[in-house]
């Protein structure tokens, strides 16, 4: 009998632990997808409309913003949230955003708003894991040309739009107003030949180590900027590398002069050197190639940095050329109150006077064209740069397989090119094999 | 006899239930696991939609991508250099600092801090002090004349920068093997050597070696898994850069399956990469013979 009881109460303890266990892990996944919990609950009380008012939908908006951002988002969600009373929204930081959604996407824990990065939008649109926008559009009667058109094409997939657009960027020339000044360059460079004269003006050699570099060569991820302004495009239409040629050439001449003979930079001169070491606001580099993202950060030198703002240098035929970024609000398929979430990206988005309290609050650009016509953007030295750029700049290609052409096939090949190992015919043959390669290989997505 | 049949197997009974909970948790997060990714590395899962049996193709592009072999050939030169200067650096620690004295204690603790911070926050560190213009590493080379190169950024040196930090990083446990490896040698061992005149060098080939033989297998084995795996500090301190020199097999399986939503794909990587490891493994215990010290 006792052999029994033992067995019994040891048998017991055994489940209790395994209770113990996958307890937890229900716990952890339901803490995952607070809105799931919180859905339920919301859904019976059926739809909006015949919603008793004091008891408002609760919508979950997912964003990788922490920090200073989520405050950024916070403000705009109490803004959403004190502005009517049937939706209420919470923002809910994922450091590993797009990760947690794959997974929350099929296991029915999905957000109902989520903070997008464009460009990613072909390789997940296709996935069927977004709720295409166009009915909400067409019934409150929104206006597409009111947004910026690439942007609103990255969110596209076969026809379909999938989110509105939260902020545009792309990358303007940073120039040192001083560091010019004192170096006899009277105005900031517009095109390839200036750069290069005002970049050779501006560097400082002190022996073998490099003072103040002229112009920031260290971005190779860049080469997509550059190949347009030589009047090039990445891709062909039917989705091959399309670098290959001489406009892929003349980036590259380019290249190997400003680094090999006019010696204006050093390969990884910048590499390590964090906000606080930045080498543009420590005046150790003359002119760089930006994003109105790092206005804020270089404002904070108030004085000790005089610099200006001016649209991307013209290549050697006047062609203008800067990649398009930014982000997005997406609504996914899982979610359960697709209306309602659709209520908040517009009152975000497509609202004059809310796009440009985001703007103000956060010093991003919103994707609304009429909020951009208030001074604050209009009259501002530093903004007026990023609207002009924005009215050439070009999104990446819509190809899945396109980041990781890039990043796999190109940029090493260009860094091997930068530091003298391979010349430029080879390197550009290489990225274009293996980039077709890549290309092919994820092309795939359905 | 029978009651002592009985006994025996009340008390397997009794001890295959007080394994179960471990064997269980095992079974739910690693065999279960490994079994899928088999099975999934035959499919084209992609997480959000499909999950088709696509046969050996997987399998058969794998084979052609020839970005994947180099990550091979890159872990392996990493390993080549730094496992052996892991043994030869952590067992040169231990014995300096295997003795009885006031102080040793705090050095001990101080060769073993770097394995306390975290991989990434240290190549965060390092990243600063291996900067070319700025950095801590070339300022002191350039006291003596030394014009240094960009670490990171220069084909030639990014690998070599990568091995100094996980050395810097993976020493000060390994010391601590080897010191509880060379508290285990008998003391005998030595007197007698040393009344047969035995001097210094050959005791530590004759009696010291030969007795470390299993802490050696242990610390081998372990860094060669852990080379094979690197994926913290090449992430950090180069993105797998400059020219593809320092992706590893990791970094790419990463990029697989989580940004190119490619997991199976992705599984047949990993599961090349964990045969790579048992296979090395076996050599490296060929090579270490016996696991038992010589006595």
């Amino acid at each position: 009998m006792k052999k029994w009881l033992s067995m019994i109460s040891l048998t017991a303890m055994i489940a209790v632990l395994l209770a113990g266990c996958g307890g937890t892990k229900n716990n952890n996944g339901a803490s995952s997808s607070a809105s799931s919990s919180s859905a339920p609950s919301g859904s019976a009380s059926a739809s909006p409309s015949d919603a008793p008012a004091g008891n408002p939908v609760e919508l979950t908006f997912w964003g990788d913003w922490g920090g200073e951002g989520q405050k950024q988002f916070e403000t705009m969600v109490d803004a959403f949230n004190k502005s009517q009373d049937k939706i209420k929204v919470k923002y809910v930081l994922q450091q590993d955003m797009v990760t947690k959604f794959l997974t929350s996407a099929t296991s029915g824990g999905a957000p109902d708003i989520l903070f997008w990065d464009r460009w990613r939008t072909s390789l997940y649109a296709p996935k069927n894991v977004f709720h295409p926008i166009d009915d909400f559009m067409a019934k409150d009667g929104l206006n597409k040309s009111d947004f910026y058109d690439e942007a609103l094409k990255e969110l596209t997939y076969q026809n379909k739009l999938y989110g509105l657009p939260l902020t545009v960027d792309a990358r303007a020339l940073f120039y040192n107003k001083k560091i010019l000044a004192d170096a006899g360059v009277a105005n900031p460079p517009t095109n390839w030949n200036e750069l290069e004269q005002a970049a050779i003006k501006t560097t400082k050699w002190n022996g073998s180590k490099l003072e103040v570099s002229g112009f920031s060569l260290g971005d190779n991820g860049l080469f997509n900027m550059y190949l347009q302004q030589a009047g090039g495009t990445m891709l062909t239409d039917d989705g091959k590398t399309n670098f290959n040629n001489e406009k892929g050439k003349a980036v590259l001449a380019y290249w190997d002069r400003m680094l090999n003979t006019d010696k204006v930079y050093k390969v990884g001169f910048e590499q390590g050197l964090g906000e606080g070491t930045d080498a543009f606001a420590t005046g150790k580099l003359a002119m760089t190639l930006s994003g109105p993202w790092m206005l804020s950060t270089y404002k904070k030198y108030g004085k000790d940095l005089d610099f200006g703002v001016v649209p991307p240098p013209a290549g050697p035929n006047g062609d203008k050329g800067s990649v398009m970024g930014g982000f997005g609000l997406v609504i996914p398929e899982g979610s359960k109150h697709q209306q309602e979430a659709w209520e908040f990206v517009k009152w975000w988005t497509a609202n004059k006077d809310n796009a440009l309290l985001w703007a103000k609050t956060s010093m991003n650009i919103p994707g609304y064209k009429p909020a951009l016509e208030d001074p604050f953007f209009k009259d501002d030295p530093f903004w007026k740069p990023f609207m002009d750029t924005l009215e050439f700049a070009k999104i990446r290609p819509q190809h899945p397989g396109y980041s990781v052409m890039e990043g796999d096939a190109l940029v090493p090949n260009l860094q091997l090119f930068q530091q003298k190992k391979q010349d430029a015919d080879t390197t550009l043959k290489k990225a274009q094999e293996r980039g077709d390669q890549l290309l092919q290989d994820n092309a795939q997505v359905k | 006899m029978a009651s002592i049949g009985k006994l025996h197997r009340h008390q397997a009974r009794t001890g295959y239930l007080f394994i179960t909970p471990t064997l269980l948790l095992f079974l739910i997060f690693t065999i279960i696991p490994v079994v899928m990714a088999f099975y999934l590395s035959f499919t084209n899962y992609d997480v959000l939609s499909h999950m088709d049996w696509v046969g050996f193709d997987n399998y058969r592009r794998l084979w052609l991508d020839s970005l994947y072999w180099t990550t091979f050939k890159n872990v392996f030169f990493y390993a080549v250099i730094f496992v052996p200067l892991n043994i030869l650096i952590s067992i040169a620690l231990a014995m300096l600092l295997n003795f009885k004295r006031s102080g040793v204690k705090l050095f001990r603790t101080m060769n073993y801090l770097p394995t306390l911070t975290s991989a990434v926050a240290a190549a965060t560190v390092w990243i600063w002090l291996l900067h070319p213009e700025y950095g801590l590493v070339n300022g002191l080379l350039s006291y003596v004349g030394i014009t240094g190169p960009a670490w990171l950024a220069q084909t030639d040196t990014a690998m070599f920068a990568i091995i100094l930090v996980t050395l810097w990083q993976s020493v000060g446990a390994n010391m601590i093997i080897y010191i509880a490896g060379l508290q285990g040698v008998p003391d005998y061992l030595y007197e007698s050597s040393k009344l047969d005149g035995a001097n210094a060098f050959q005791r530590f080939v004759y009696i010291t070696w030969p007795q470390l033989r299993p802490t050696t297998f242990l610390v081998s084995t372990m860094s060669i898994i852990g080379a094979l795996q690197l994926f913290d500090q090449a992430f950090v301190l180069t993105q797998g850069g400059p020219g593809n020199v320092t992706k590893t097999p990791v970094y790419l399986i990463y990029q697989q399956g989580f940004n190119q939503l490619q997991m199976g794909y992705a599984s047949a990587q990993a599961f090349i990469l964990a045969l790579a490891i048992l296979v090395f493994s076996f050599v490296n215990m060929r090579l270490n013979k016996s696991e038992e010290p010589i006595v």
